[in-house]
């Protein structure tokens, strides 16, 4: 137990400082008070606009109220091949360097009626996926770009984290049976799982 | 997360479990269930005496090796069973089986070590962070894909009964005939009436639910109650057999329970079936026949066992045990039995047959016909159409069902359905859903309302059928021993040769084009159909490599899954496959493997092996 107590004390002390210097370079690069492990602090700035312009906070909490933004991150980090990485950092760069080019700025230092022009004009470039069977997409994908599978890696990030699957998804863990045709009103809201 | 599960003992993850369940709403159920379930914690015995002699061993735990091991030891034979991998006990070694997205560390994704080390099993979809633990590490068991092949392999006490389909279906004589009337392979030296009673024997105590149809391509079996047909799946029953006689939808048949059985507890709808199934409701080694097999206190099981051959003695004629590595230790040792039954699923069981040689067997045990090796199918998979549905905006279904719906084969069952561009045919499965959150990244806009609709909207009905073709036995589609290339034990590998012929893809052609009109037919929108071109290997229903057959000259096994010149090793996993039909094989490994084991045991009292 010893053992893990310093080395949780030794990481908290790590942790902190880190903390510390986010916070320094937040000062710079405003929007971001999290620390990326696979995002420099641009690509963070714009992994957190983007998940709030998306999934902005209603009356129902909102993407960086789940930390989607912060999973987003870890999710890249722990499970994406590095090439995989270099092809995904080309797409965020090349992103927020259109923006910059029709703006005048990154995406994160947009205005928000910029932010919703942007997105409206990515929304409608932006090819969709493919209709999947088992959980594999079927016949020949198009590319869908950055913005689709940003979006649709938010959504995911949002409807699996606790606070949204469990509370604003209709969440049940044992169904116990299946009904095969039940009045939506009965339902009330979308299945979690 | 995951391992913190792994350090709390049974009681603890009841507790678990119980609070997950969220007693206060569903009172309702099955508390009962859930404490009989304590009675299938058990210590298998593990202790396998090197010096003692079995009467049987078993080789491999999956579907037919726990059928084996069920029967051998309820028929009163001391019976030992290798399994490779480690022991996975019911219910305690289920570690991810109540665990919500937000409960791992990345809601279900692979990380990149797992996936490296599942580099082959990826390609297949199937794995994540909740079934990893199933899956076969790829790096330490490689083969060579000669052409593209996915093998798929559960390497753990239960192998990939675990993982399974349940998709359970009698196969018929169109299936057990179809080899004789088209000429190619050899005819089967069984005929479903052959087979009929231990379909029976095994469904009663398997379990399988389903809708009895009277098809006589597809018989009906002992039947528990079928799972429901959701509303548009439903509606499109009722279009599609007005619009095209003949065809019918049908609520897929499985093998999980939809009444409780012998103490199992009945499918309660959460779909995690992969993860291992803490109420018993699907059908597993683990949940099962392994338990009836400790239960008789004639089982022994031994893990970390690789068989490296079975052992043949030239004099008496008969295999006298098998040599096994032990792959903790790499000691290697023997152990001995009177009968040896070969269950390490297809291609290991093929792999060991052509590793036990001899100066009687030089290619392989029992490969008189050199077709040991050969004529190996498959399933197509993943060809079809998928479309949405206008209308029941307002209905919505609860519980997530294991299960789909199955379309029968309708070509070439009569001479009214002969096709004069394929021989044999195909089914379907598919289903019928609502897209869900999950399909809110394709749905137009951002934003406030979007977000909120996320969780109001259920998205549109979608619903898709995907075939499952027959493949012919072609002796060009092989496997074999590659002595150059070995595994961490030094054991060579198995390089794969196989490929679909022209049969297959023409019924790929069909199974597209029929789907699409169908579709279209039954009033679906935007329907598009699909084939993801997959290579052999990705219907994960590899069989054949030591096919039975009536003449020793041709085939590697008897009518009794003996083989022909070893009469005491039988062969009853997808290896013994004469021919593919397009259904789903594992209820048909069951039936043979009960029907063998029952053999063996009457021959045993005979004193004919």
């Amino acid at each position: 137990m010893k053992r893990r107590e310093a080395i949780s004390i030794g990481g908290s002390v790590i942790v902190g400082s880190i903390l510390f210097s986010i916070w320094e370079s937040c000062k710079i690069q405003p929007g971001t008070n999290w620390n990326p492990v696979f995002f420099d602090a641009k690509q963070a700035a714009l992994t957190s606009a983007l998940v709030d312009a998306l999934l902005p906070k209603t009356s129902k909490p909102g993407g960086l109220d789940v930390n989607a933004d912060v999973f987003i991150d870890r999710v890249i980090n722990e499970t994406y091949s590095d090439a995989d990485k270099k092809s995904l950092m080309d797409e965020i760069n090349e992103f927020d360097q259109k923006c910059k080019e029709k703006f005048g700025s990154y995406f994160a230092s947009l205005s928000n009626e910029q932010k919703r022009k942007c997105l409206v004009e990515m929304e409608s470039t932006s090819p969709k996926f493919n209709g999947k069977v088992w959980g594999t997409g079927v016949g020949e994908q198009k590319p869908v770009g950055f913005y689709r599978k940003f979006k649709s890696m938010a959504v995911w990030a949002y409807c699996t984290s606790e606070a949204i699957g469990k509370n604003e998804l209709k969440y049940d863990p044992l169904p116990g049976g299946y009904h095969g045709c039940v009045p939506m009103s009965e339902i009330g809201k979308v299945w979690s799982l | 997360m995951v391992i913190r599960y792994n350090c709390i003992d049974l009681k603890l993850r009841l507790y678990r479990m119980i609070y997950i369940l969220k007693i206060t709403e569903v009172i309702k159920i099955y508390l009962i269930d859930l404490f009989e379930l304590k009675r299938f914690y058990m210590g298998f015995n593990i202790d396998a005496k090197k010096d003692m002699t079995y009467d049987a061993i078993v080789i491999g735990s999956g579907i037919s090796g726990g059928w084996a091991a069920k029967e051998l030891c309820e028929g009163g034979l001391k019976t030992l069973v290798l399994e490779r991998g480690r022991i996975v006990e019911h219910i305690k070694d289920y570690p991810t089986a109540n665990l919500d997205p937000w409960d791992m560390s990345l809601h279900g994704s692979l990380t990149l070590a797992q996936k490296e080390k599942h580099y082959k099993a990826n390609r297949s979809g199937f794995i994540g962070e909740a079934n990893e633990h199933f899956y076969a590490n790829d790096q330490d068991n490689p083969y060579t894909e000669m052409k593209p092949f996915l093998w798929i392999r559960g390497h753990q006490l239960g192998g990939k009964s675990l993982l399974w389909g349940k998709q359970t279906y009698r196969w018929s004589d169109l299936d057990f005939e179809a080899n004789q009337q088209d000429g190619h392979g050899v005819d089967w030296p069984i005929r479903y009436k052959d087979i009929e009673p231990w379909y029976s024997y095994v469904e009663k105590y398997a379990g399988i639910s389903g809708e009895a149809l009277g098809l006589p391509q597809l018989p009906d079996s002992h039947f528990l109650p079928p799972m429901e047909l959701n509303c548009v799946e439903k509606e499109i029953r009722s279009r599609l057999e007005k619009k095209f006689p003949g065809r019918n939808l049908t609520i897929g048949r499985v093998a999980h329970l939809t009444e409780p059985l012998n103490g199992r507890g009945k499918c309660q709808f959460r779909n995690r079936c992969d993860r291992g199934c803490p109420f018993g409701a699907y059908f597993s080694s683990n949940a099962v026949t392994l338990p009836a097999a400790h239960a008789t206190g004639n089982l022994t099981i031994r893990p970390f066992s690789i068989v490296q051959s079975i052992l043949y003695d030239e004099n008496k004629n008969r295999a006298t045990g098998v040599r096994i590595i032990d792959s903790e230790t790499n000691e290697t040792m023997e152990y001995h039995a009177r009968i040896i039954f070969c269950n390490a699923s297809t291609l290991s069981t093929t792999q060991i047959l052509l590793n036990s040689t001899s100066t009687r067997f030089p290619q392989g045990m029992g490969n008189d016909s050199n077709e040991l090796g050969h004529n190996l199918m498959d399933h197509t998979y993943r060809v079809g159409a998928m479309g949405s549905f206008d209308g029941f905006e307002d209905m919505y279904y609860s519980g997530r069902r294991p299960n789909g719906i199955y379309i029968p084969r309708y070509w070439n069952i009569n001479e009214k359905t002969k096709s004069d561009k394929f021989l044999r045919g195909f089914g379907y499965q598919g289903g019928a859903y609502r897209e869900g959150w999950g399909g809110a990244a394709n749905r137009d806009g951002f934003g406030a309302d979007w977000k909120d609709q996320i969780s109001t909207d259920a998205g549109p009905w979608q619903f898709f059928i995907t075939g499952f073709a027959e493949c012919m036995p072609y002796h060009q589609n092989r496997v074999y021993l590659d002595k150059t290339k070995l595994d961490k034990w030094g054991q060579p590998t198995l390089s794969i040769d196989a490929e679909w012929q022209s049969n297959e893809l023409a019924l790929n052609n069909q199974i597209q084009s029929d789907a699409v009109e169908m579709l279209n037919a039954c009033g679906l929108q935007s329907v598009t159909g699909f084939d993801n071109k997959h290579e052999m290997g990705y219907g994960i229903h590899e069989m054949g490599t030591a096919r039975m057959g009536k003449d020793p000259k041709t085939s590697v096994l008897n009518s009794h899954n003996q083989i022909h010149s070893v009469k005491n090793v039988f062969v009853t996993d997808g290896a013994c496959m004469t021919s593919s039909s397009c259904v789903n094989p594992s209820l048909t490994y069951m039936a043979i493997t009960a029907r063998a084991t029952h053999f063996a045991i009457e021959e045993l009292k005979k004193q004919n092996l």
